[in-house]
């Protein structure tokens, strides 16, 4: 019986591969704080995602993988919530969120 | 090809293309729709790997959480007609471009060279961890990570609200 196409490894690993890529792209390529941000969470999911591929093909007796995901869902929640007040922040101070314009960092 | 190999396609085609949008598009609102649809893609993925747990949590915390976030920040940060257009320069581009690229390499000749060619790929059928097991993983052995993530988002919410609290802005 031919394998079923989503029970290989490497379509995982090529899935989260390709959101690493995208994120990386992102982070030098966008222009304001929030685009920089939301390429950073591309790269937290593909992250995520490559952990529970391996957890499931290679080692399927224990949790670790899934676990693991789960801290860097809260991470992510954490780095989230302080790094968008901080936005605002910079935004209430100059008026703008482009960080090529942010050269002073301490009043 | 039957029904599920269709789905996980257009699972994984929604995935890649969410995330591209998240990256190219012009105006940060299509970019946080792309981020959207690419994390409903990796939860469907989550679903094809067998941990429906995981997936429910990334549509809980990603999706409900962290992208209305993005949007409070988005509306928060200045009206959208006076934004300048998120691209850059063309170099800067071709920068992100090259680094990409040369990350991609690197990381394909990492799983090439991890995972060979006969290497038995056909995963186990019979995985089926789901919230029992990761909660005993969790009490267990990784106790102390589990406790310093509760840490880590008690003190991240409290900066956050302390910086969005007591910060004067220069008018």
């Amino acid at each position: 019986m031919r394998a079923l196409f989503y029970n290989y490894l490497y379509v995982y690993l090529f899935v989260s591969l390709f959101l690493l890529f995208c994120g990386i792209v992102g982070v030098i390529y966008r222009r304001t704080l929030i685009g920089m941000f939301v390429s950073m969470e591309l790269i937290m999911n593909g992250a995520g995602l490559n952990l529970v591929a391996i957890n499931r093909f290679l080692c399927p007796e224990n949790a670790y993988g899934l676990s693991f995901t789960l801290f860097i869902m809260g991470i992510a929640a954490a780095e989230a919530a302080v790094a968008l007040s901080i936005i605002i922040l910079i935004y209430r101070r100059y008026q703008h969120i482009e960080p090529e314009n942010l050269k002073e960092m301490k009043d | 090809m039957n029904l599920s190999e269709i789905i996980f396609l257009f699972v994984v085609l929604a995935t890649m293309a969410g995330g591209a949008t998240a990256v190219l598009a012009g105006s940060i609102i299509y970019a946080m729709v792309g981020l959207i649809t690419a994390m409903l893609g990796v939860a469907g993925l989550y679903i094809y790997l067998n941990s429906s747990f995981l997936a429910m949590m990334q549509m809980l915390i990603y999706v409900g959480a962290i992208t209305v976030l993005i949007a409070f920040a988005i509306m928060l940060a200045g009206p959208l007609y006076q934004r300048p257009k998120e691209w850059t320069t063309l170099g800067k581009f071709g920068a992100a471009l090259v680094t990409g690229l040369i990350t991609l390499l690197v990381f394909l000749r990492f799983v090439k060279a991890t995972f060979p060619r006969n290497f038995p790929q056909i995963g186990a059928p019979d995985f089926h961890l789901g919230a029992k097991e990761i909660g005993r993983v969790l009490l267990n052995d990784l106790l102390l990570p589990f406790e310093l993530i509760s840490l880590l988002v008690v003190v991240g919410i409290l900066g956050a609200i302390m910086l969005a609290l007591f910060s004067r802005g220069k008018r």
